[in-house]
C-alpha cells in the first residue's frame, strides 16, 4: 500500500514536471491534412497558407509571449490514419488545438478524440455539413469543433440556385463514394428538391476509378441537361473527360473542388466553363488578399496557388485560433473554446473580416452570403460574374446574429 | 444497342489493361511459383518514367507521337531493370531458402519503397500525360472510341504475342518454358534456372510498365495510379488462372466488361461487385482459375 502510493506520487511528480516544461517551450498546434494522394493539393495549400499566418504571428512576438509551432501530420485523406494522428497529437505531442482536416470522412472519424480531450479543432477545409454538428449540446457539454470553410449545405444551395436560375430542369448528379461525395450528394438532392427540381440520374464511382463512361452515359441516357458533381480532382477530370468523349455538350457544375489544380490540369480544355462555389478566388480584390497572394507566391515560388480556397481558409483559421489563445490568456482547451465563441477583437482575414465569427451555438464562420461562383477560364479559376468581387461586393461579411 | 457497344468498348480497354498486368503475374508465377506484389508500383514507375522521357523528347521538338514511340524502348529497358532489382533483392533469397512467404513480404515492401520514391521524385499530385494521338474520339456508327483505347488493345495484344513467339521460337524462350514445366529437371539439363527466373521478373515488370504507358494518356499519371489496378489485376489472375497466359487475358476482359456493364445497366455504385462474386465462385469451384491446370501438390 505504502509502496503503491509512493509510486503514484513519483508518477505525479514526473507528470507535473513535464507539464511545467511545456509551459516554457513553444505553444504546439496540431495540423492534420492530406499531403499525399488525390486531395494533396488542398492539404498542401492549406498547410502553406497556415504557415504564412503562423510566421506573421511569431514575427509579431508570438502568443502569450511564446512562439507558436505546428506539429504537422500527413493523414493521406485516410480515415484510420486521421484517427491515429489525432491520438498522437493529443497524447504524445500534447497540442493545445488542431487545425486542418480536408476530407470530411477523416474529420468525422478523428474529431471524437479532440472532443473527449476538450481540445478545440478548427476545420479549415472539410465541408461536410455534419462536421460541426457531431457533438452538439445538450448531449455533449460543449462543442469543440469549429469551421472556417463553406459547408456543403451552403455550397449545394448555391449550386441548386444556379441550376434553377439558368433554367435547367433535368439535373444529373455524379459523385464519388466517399463520405464527402455521398453526404454532399444528399445535401445537393435536398437543395434541388426544395427548389422543385428532381434529379434524372444519380451516379457513383470509387476513388481511383479510371473510366467513367458508364456513369456519363447513364446520365446522358436519362436526358440530363446539366451535370452536377461531388468528388475530388483526379476523378472529376475523368468524369468531365468521359462526358466530352461521348460528344455530349452539357454544362458541368459542382462543389468547390472543381477549382482543384489537379482537376484543371488533368481535364485541360474540358475543364473550361465549369461552375463552382468559392470562398476565395486568386484575385487581389482587397488589400489583405493582395498581400496574401503576393506573400504566398514569394514564399512558395508559384504563380497559381494550387488550391486558393484551402490556402486562404488555412491562413484565416490560424489568425482566429491565435487571437482566441491570446484572449483566453491560457493554453487550456476549455478557455480557448470559450474565447473562440466570443472573440472580441475584429480580425481582418483573407476570405472575410471576422467580427465575432462564432457563438456558443454557431460554429460556422462562413455564411451563405460569403462564397461566390467561380469558373475555369484559361486554366485558372476566375469569378463567374466579375462584379461579385468588385467594389463593395468584394468583401462579404457574416450577418450579425 | 449503341449504348451497349459504347459500354463494351470501355470495358474492353479497361479489361485489356487488367489483362496485361495480370500477364505479368503469370510470367513470374510460371517459372518460380512466386509473384511480384509490387506489380501496381511497377506500372506506376513505368508510366512516370515514360512521362519524363516523353516530356524531355517533346522538349527536343519531337511531335507527341514520335516522342511516345521513342520513349517506349526507354520504358521497356527501365521496366526490365526494375524487375531485375525486385528479383535480386526480394525473391532470390526466398527461393534459395525455400521460404514459403518471405517473397510476399519482400515484394510488398519493395512496392512501398518504389511508391515512396515515385512520390519523392515526381511529387504527389497526379500529372497529365501528353497524349500521343488525337484525343478527339472517333465515331463508329454513333459509338465514340478514343484512338488511345484502340492502341491499348493493340499494344496489349502485341506484347503478349511477342512473349508467346519468343517462348515458342527462340532457344532462350525454350529455356523459359522448360523451367516453367519442371524447374529441377531444367536445371539438370544445364539450364541456368535462376537466370531464367530473373529474366521472367524483368519481363513481368516490363509488361506492367507497358500497361502504365498505355493507360497513362487516358487517365492521369501519379504515384498512386497503380495500387487499385494492381489489385484488380490480381483478381483477374485468380479468375483466369495463374498458369495460363490466355487465361489472364480472358480473365481481364471478363472483369473489365462485367464492371462496365453492371455500372451501366444496374447501378454504378455496384460496379465492383460482380467481379468479386466471380472471384469467389472461381475460388470455390475451380481454384486453379477458369483456364488453369489443376496441379496436385505432393507433400
Amino acid at each position: 500500500m505504502m509502496l503503491k502510493s509512493r509510486l503514484a506520487g513519483a508518477a505525479m511528480a514526473a507528470l507535473l514536471s513535464t507539464a511545467a516544461m511545456a509551459q516554457s517551450g513553444p505553444i504546439k498546434i496540431g495540423l492534420s491534412g492530406p499531403m499525399t494522394g488525390g486531395s494533396a493539393s488542398m492539404g498542401v495549400s492549406m498547410r502553406d497558407g497556415a504557415k504564412l499566418a503562423l510566421a506573421e504571428v511569431n514575427k509579431a512576438g508570438g502568443v502569450l509571449g511564446r512562439q507558436v509551432q505546428f506539429v504537422e501530420r500527413d493523414d493521406e485523406g485516410k480515415n484510420e490514419l486521421g484517427v491515429q494522428i489525432a491520438q498522437e497529437l493529443i497524447n504524445k505531442e500534447q497540442v493545445i488545438a488542431t487545425v486542418g482536416f480536408i476530407n470530411t470522412g477523416v474529420a468525422l472519424a478523428a474529431q471524437r478524440f479532440y472532443e473527449e480531450a476538450e481540445i478545440p479543432v478548427i476545420n479549415n477545409v472539410a465541408t461536410g455539413t455534419i462536421v460541426t454538428r457531431q457533438f452538439l449540446p445538450p448531449e455533449y457539454k460543449f462543442n469543440y469543433i469549429f469551421r472556417t470553410s463553406a459547408n456543403d449545405s451552403i455550397q449545394s444551395a448555391m449550386v441548386a440556385e444556379a441550376v434553377k436560375k439558368a433554367g435547367y430542369t433535368k439535373p444529373a448528379i455524379i459523385a464519388d463514394s466517399t463520405n464527402y461525395g455521398q453526404l454532399g450528394r444528399a445535401d445537393l438532392e435536398k437543395a434541388l428538391t426544395e427548389r422543385g427540381l428532381k434529379t434524372v440520374a444519380v451516379e457513383k464511382f470509387n476513388i481511383g476509378d479510371t473510366d467513367m463512361t458508364a456513369q456519363a452515359l447513364r446520365a446522358k441516357d436519362a436526358g440530363a441537361d446539366v451535370v452536377l458533381t461531388y468528388a475530388i480532382g483526379p476523378e472529376l477530370a475523368q468524369t468531365v473527360n468521359a462526358v466530352v468523349k461521348l460528344g455530349w455538350k452539357v454544362p458541368v457544375m459542382g462543389s468547390w473542388t472543381l477549382s482543384m489544380a489537379s482537376f484543371i490540369d488533368a481535364a485541360g480544355a474540358n475543364s473550361e466553363g465549369v461552375l463552382m462555389p468559392q470562398t476565395f478566388i486568386q484575385v487581389p480584390s482587397t488589400p489583405k488578399r493582395k498581400s496574401f497572394i503576393e506573400a504566398y507566391q514569394a514564399a512558395y515560388k508559384v504563380d497559381r496557388i494550387p488550391s486558393p480556397v484551402s490556402a486562404a481558409q488555412g491562413y484565416d483559421s490560424i489568425l482566429l485560433l491565435t487571437a482566441a489563445i491570446e484572449q483566453a490568456n491560457s493554453t487550456d482547451g476549455t478557455k480557448i473554446r470559450a474565447a473562440l465563441e466570443n472573440l472580441n477583437n475584429k480580425i481582418d482575414g483573407v476570405v472575410t473580416n471576422y467580427d465575432h465569427p462564432f457563438t456558443a451555438t454557431d460554429h460556422e464562420a462562413i455564411t451563405s452570403n460569403i462564397p461566390v461562383l467561380g469558373t475555369v477560364k484559361g486554366g485558372r479559376v476566375v469569378p463567374a460574374n466579375p462584379a461579385d468581387v468588385e467594389g463593395a461586393d468584394a468583401l462579404r461579411l457574416k450577418p450579425k446574429a | 444497342m449503341q449504348n451497349f457497344l459504347q459500354i463494351l468498348v470501355s470495358g474492353i480497354s479497361v479489361g485489356m489493361i487488367y489483362g496485361v498486368i495480370a500477364f505479368g503475374y503469370q510470367l513470374t508465377f510460371s517459372t518460380s511459383k512466386t509473384l511480384n506484389f509490387g506489380q501496381g508500383e511497377a506500372l506506376t514507375l513505368g508510366a512516370l518514367v515514360g512521362l519524363t522521357a516523353v516530356s524531355v523528347l517533346i522538349g527536343f521538338s519531337f511531335g507527341n507521337l514520335w516522342a511516345y514511340l521513342l520513349a517506349l524502348p526507354i520504358v521497356f529497358v527501365f521496366g526490365m531493370m526494375q524487375g531485375t532489382v525486385v528479383e535480386w533483392l526480394g525473391v532470390r533469397q526466398a527461393i534459395r531458402t525455400k521460404s514459403e512467404a518471405g517473397w510476399i513480404m519482400a515484394t510488398i515492401a519493395l512496392g512501398i519503397i518504389f511508391k515512396n520514391m515515385a512520390e519523392h521524385i515526381w511529387g504527389k499530385d497526379p500529372l497529365k500525360f501528353p497524349s500521343p494521338v488525337s484525343e478527339v474520339p472517333l465515331n463508329f456508327w454513333g459509338v465514340k472510341v478514343r484512338l488511345m483505347e484502340i492502341i491499348i488493345v493493340l499494344g496489349a495484344l502485341a506484347m503478349m504475342l511477342g512473349v508467346e513467339l519468343f517462348n515458342r521460337r527462340s532457344i532462350y524462350g525454350k529455356a523459359v518454358v522448360a523451367t516453367a514445366n519442371d524447374r529441377d529437371a531444367a536445371g539438370l539439363m544445364g539450364i541456368n534456372t535462376s537466370q531464367v527466373i530473373t529474366f521472367s521478373y524483368a519481363l513481368s515488370s516490363l509488361s506492367a510498365a507497358l500497361a502504365g504507358v498505355l493507360i497513362a494518356p487516358i487517365t492521369l499519371t501519379g504515384a498512386n495510379m497503380g495500387a487499385a489496378l494492381g489489385l484488380k489485376a490480381f483478381a483477374v489472375a485468380i479468375i483466369g488462372g495463374l498458369s495460363s497466359g490466355l487465361g489472364v487475358v480472358v480473365g481481364g476482359l471478363i472483369l473489365g466488361i462485367t464492371e462496365s456493364l453492371t455500372g451501366f445497366y444496374f447501378d454504378t455504385g455496384y460496379k465492383d461487385v460482380p467481379g468479386l462474386i466471380l472471384l469467389l465462385l472461381v475460388l470455390s469451384f475451380k481454384p486453379a482459375g477458369l483456364f488453369g491446370k489443376t496441379a496436385i501438390k505432393k507433400v
